[in-house]
């Protein structure tokens, strides 16, 4: 059964919509992020979750009763729909101490002394704080406000987490630490989460599916691998990383097995390719390729189908682990990324390629 | 901070690469400069606030009043000793302490309406519930005086009227009459206080509430009203203060009902008894003194450690709460309050002003002549100017050695910073009625011919001496938002120190200072503590004239000048509000 459902939601600010028909499942367990840039709508959606914010048209379901239903001007507020959230700022309240903070809760719901006790201190051990149970609640670093954050919103067993961007007042270390460890405690409770963020990476590492939204609409729901490997579109595809894109012709298209689209091109070049949709022959296509996922040809090595350019390098700038490669060809300039061993000089006439595999076509 | 990361390797090298006479004269002629501003302030600052309380001890040790010879004894103190002074120190906390807690209850609510809740037209009502604070209190006290006098009071008579009844259901002249006109102006004071305070709340602490379970009453309890508590009971000593301070009602109202406070009990031994006894009013002054140092202590005793910083910067708007049709119950709540506090005492004032006797109002009795005797009046056209002079004066004299406090006490690191900024504050203490009796005895004590004493240079030492600790204020908050790196940058791209100061730092705090500006000039306009005691023939100022054509039962030119001054009001809280908005948008 879906935790959350979202049906065509919106959320309109006078004229503007902040959030435009969105549509959404949470299954029961699930870690779901929605991810884009500022302004997109993601907190938004979110704080309709919570009943922070009313929707203006749609339904909104937690477990499979339903919360705001725009139509029928039905909406329960936010202190019943039994729910966790961490906030941006934690809203660590500064006149308490750790443990009355991660009480709250379970005082609001007239739990008895013992069984706040009990439940308190098994939510600090959880997140690792059950030594600063007495502290008062100013006197934590963020990433300590943090964990309470995360244990008050626990304590009560809700039913879905929602975070809001929670990490993102963190410094870079601590961020990539803390949101492992949060995941593994996600996982191990199995708690149905669902997340909001701006910052690719940790959307990547965190989640079970990830909501790519601008503009107030979601523009596609997948997996990190889906997102990162096969975008539905061009917006999708330039929002993470910065991809060559090449532009083609569709001289031939069919379909395969796994559901996906493969492709033969010509664009000055000839190459194969994969794309989620169907490209008539004769149309344009986009083509995707990682500069990660672009390899010197060296030797007589044979490479499996894909597609090749040749070029003069233009400018190669070592960054350590690696080597960022321009590379001028008869498809445009081309960027790659190069182990830092191998070292093509400016002006050097080379062959690159990509396996089929890792080239992505959208429609142009 | 700045000082350890950018001055501490770049400095060394500068000094190390510069020759070495430059390196010698060029801070000590900086030093001097530097001393020279900070003992001139010291002396001005001493003379406006140490030397009126220090001659206040002298004075109340003297036998004689002010500039005669005498000898030194306890009198004053064992005389303020007695039954009915006890009575009158009851009086005094207990009244402010009956007018502090309406009002905060008061302040809360109406504060909340207008920073958190869908009630229509927010702004506009702000601006109708602060004005009553800007109103000079003699006005009101007048108006409320005609409104709800038990004899011919026009609420009274249209009670009767209405009700047939033969017994007015209201004396002002009692302890609730008092109580009632020292809330309208204390209720605008906290409202200016807490709207902040809602609005700058992170709204988040009060979502994860509501996340946690809690209903919004539960927590506007537990959360909200605990997270402001700090701020409340800065401003609860805050209203205290000012109402023991408070002058203007226990003289309107209290004094003809036998009800004395510490305040008029003073004022009364020097002006109401057949010969001054100016020792008395002295050894009470100095004890009002004692207790608002207690009660500011107990402040800095409640608050330290108390703050919660629960503003954390990031725009987002507070948490509305959607009213429904409650919403013009909680707008008409806030009309109300503005039509009692401000258009039922102007209205009795327009009235007032057209009707031959106040109380008797019938079509007969309408006439003009009051305008006529008011413009005919030479007094009132000196006590006009002197006013005005005063206050353009004063104002900008407050506000510019305010500017220059603030900018030592928290811009530099300079010594002596701590003793300016403690001087500068030290004002605050004193209410106007006993830093006027400090004045008198300073004046009167001036070596040689230094004729301030009768002029109206008396009074504007004292109003400058009065309004320095809130110019110094208002400063302060208006640099410490402007972060130094403008003031370095300047520096660095070649400007000199003062044209930095004025290119840079003055262009972006003027509309402080401006609205500053405004603030003193409203503070001198409805002054009468102080000047009721320091005026003399020729140095009358309006609120004196007022006081004595009220004394002599001319309550309908008294109509007439108030609602000049009225008028005054209107525009200078219009123009202030204008500077307001343009700062908003500009910074």
């Amino acid at each position: 059964m879906a935790a959350i459902v979202l049906e065509s939601i919106s959320k309109y600010f006078g004229t503007a919509a902040a959030v435009d028909n969105a549509n959404l499942e949470v299954e029961t367990g699930e870690f779901v992020t929605l991810l884009g840039p500022s302004g997109c709508g993601k907190t938004t959606t979110l704080r309709m979750v919570a009943g922070l914010e009313q929707n203006s048209t749609g339904r909104i379901s937690i477990g499979g009763e339903v919360v705001s239903d725009a139509a029928q001007g039905f909406f329960i507020p936010p202190e019943r729909r039994q729910l966790g959230m961490v906030f941006q700022s934690y809203a660590i309240w500064p006149h308490m101490t750790v443990f009355d903070n991660v009480a709250y809760p379970l005082r609001i719901r007239r739990k008895s002394s013992q069984e706040i006790k009990d439940r308190v201190t098994n939510a600090l051990r959880l997140v690792e704080m059950e030594r600063f149970a007495d502290r008062p609640a100013p006197a934590l670093s963020g990433g300590q406000q943090q964990r309470v954050a995360i244990a008050r919103a626990l304590v009560f067993e809700p039913r879905v987490l929602l975070l809001d961007e929670p990490l993102s007042n963190l410094d870079a270390r601590l961020r990539t630490q803390t949101g492992d460890e949060f995941r593994q405690l996600q996982k191990r409770l199995g708690i149905t989460s669902l997340y909001v963020t701006h910052d690719q990476g940790e959307a990547m590492a965190l989640s079970d599916r990830v909501v790519v939204m601008s503009l107030g609409k979601i523009l596609q729901v997948g997996s990190p691998e889906d997102i990162y490997r096969r975008p539905h579109s061009r917006e999708v595809a330039a929002f993470f990383g910065s991809p060559n894109f090449l532009e083609a012709e569709v001289k031939d298209c069919r379909r395969e097995e796994n559901g996906s689209y493969r492709l033969d091109l010509d664009g000055g070049w000839k190459g194969l390719c994969h794309a989620s949709g169907e490209l008539a022959p004769g149309s344009k296509a986009l083509v995707m390729v990682r500069p990660e996922n672009m390899y010197l040809k060296s030797g007589d090595r044979v490479y499996g189908g894909g597609m090749s350019w040749n070029g003069i390098v233009k400018e190669s700038i070592f960054r350590g682990a690696n080597r960022s490669v321009s590379i001028d060809t008869a498809a445009g300039l081309l960027h790659i990324e190069l182990n830092a061993l191998s070292n093509p000089r400016p002006g050097e006439n080379i062959e690159i390629f990509a396996a089929e595999n890792s080239a992505w076509a959208v429609p142009a | 901070m700045t000082d350890n990361t950018a001055g501490a390797l770049p400095g060394r090298n500068i000094a190390a690469l510069g020759s070495a006479s430059a390196v010698q004269t060029w801070p000590s002629r900086y030093l001097s400069g530097k001393n020279v501003l900070v003992a001139t302030l010291i002396v001005i600052l001493g003379f406006l606030a140490v030397y009126p309380l220090a001659m206040l001890f002298y004075g109340s040790l003297h036998s004689t009043p002010p500039g005669m010879a005498g000898e030194f004894n306890l009198n004053g103190y064992r005389s303020i000793m007695n039954w009915t002074n006890f009575v009158v120190l009851l009086n005094t906390i207990g009244i402010s302490l009956a007018k502090t807690i309406p009002s905060l209850a008061l302040a809360v609510l109406l504060a909340w309406i207008i920073a958190r809740t869908d009630t229509p037209w927010r702004d506009k009502l702000e601006v109708l519930i602060t004005l009553p604070f800007f109103i000079p209190p003699i006005l009101t006290a007048m108006a409320w005086g005609m409104l709800g006098n038990p004899q011919v009071g026009l609420l009274n008579q249209v009670w009767k009227w209405m009700t047939g009844a033969t017994v007015s259901p209201i004396n002002v002249y009692s302890y609730g009459g008092i109580i009632w006109h020292m809330m309208q102006y204390s209720t605008p004071f906290l409202f200016l206080f807490i709207v902040d305070i809602f609005r700058a709340m992170d709204p988040s602490l009060e979502e994860s509430s509501r996340m946690c379970g809690a209903s919004r009453w539960r927590t506007f309890r537990n959360i909200t009203l605990i997270l402001m508590l700090p701020a409340l009971t800065n401003s609860f000593i805050l209203s205290l203060i000012r109402g023991i301070e408070s002058f203007e009602s226990p003289l309107f109202f209290g004094t003809p009902a036998k009800i004395e406070v510490i305040t008029t009990e003073i004022y009364n031994s020097i002006n109401h008894r057949a010969t001054p006894d100016y020792q008395y009013a002295t050894a009470l002054s100095f004890a009002i003194m004692v207790l608002m140092f207690v009660l500011v202590v107990w402040q800095w005793w409640l608050l330290k450690g108390r703050t919660f910083t629960t503003v954390t910067g990031k725009g987002y708007s507070p948490n509305i709460m959607k009213l429904g049709p409650w919403k013009w119950v909680t707008f008409g709540f806030c009309i109300l309050f503005f039509i009692v506090t401000v258009v039922l005492p102007v209205g009795q004032l327009i009235i007032g002003s057209f009707f031959k006797f106040f109380g008797f109002y019938s079509w007969d009795m309408l006439t003009t002549e009051h305008y006529v005797a008011v413009a005919n009046n030479a007094e009132v056209w000196r006590a006009f100017f002197n006013t005005m002079l005063l206050g353009l004066l004063g104002a900008t004299a407050v506000m510019t050695l305010g500017s220059i406090v603030a900018y030592v006490s928290i811009r530099t690191k300079w010594r002596g910073r701590r003793l300016i900024d403690a001087l500068a504050w030290l004002p605050w203490m004193m209410p106007g009625m006993v830093l006027g009796i400090g004045f008198l005895w300073a004046f009167a004590m001036l070596p040689g011919p230094i004729p301030i004493y009768g002029t109206i240079w008396a009074l504007m030492l004292a109003y400058v001496a009065l309004g320095t600790p809130i110019s110094v204020r208002v400063m302060s908050s208006a640099y410490a938002q402007l972060a130094y790196d403008l003031e370095e940058c300047s520096r660095v791209h070649g400007a000199t120190f003062f044209q930095t100061m004025w290119r840079i730092l003055i262009a972006l705090a003027w509309p402080s200072f401006a609205v500053g500006w405004v603030l003193a000039f409203f503070g001198i306009m409805r002054e009468l503590s102080a000047s009721i005691l320091l005026y003399s023939v020729g140095s009358e100022v309006l609120s004196v004239v007022l006081l004595r054509l009220w004394s002599n039962g001319l309550a309908e030119q008294v109509s007439v000048i108030g609602l000049m001054m009225m008028l005054l009001v209107i525009l200078f809280r219009w123009v202030q509000l204008k500077l307001i908005k343009s700062r908003i948008s500009t910074l």
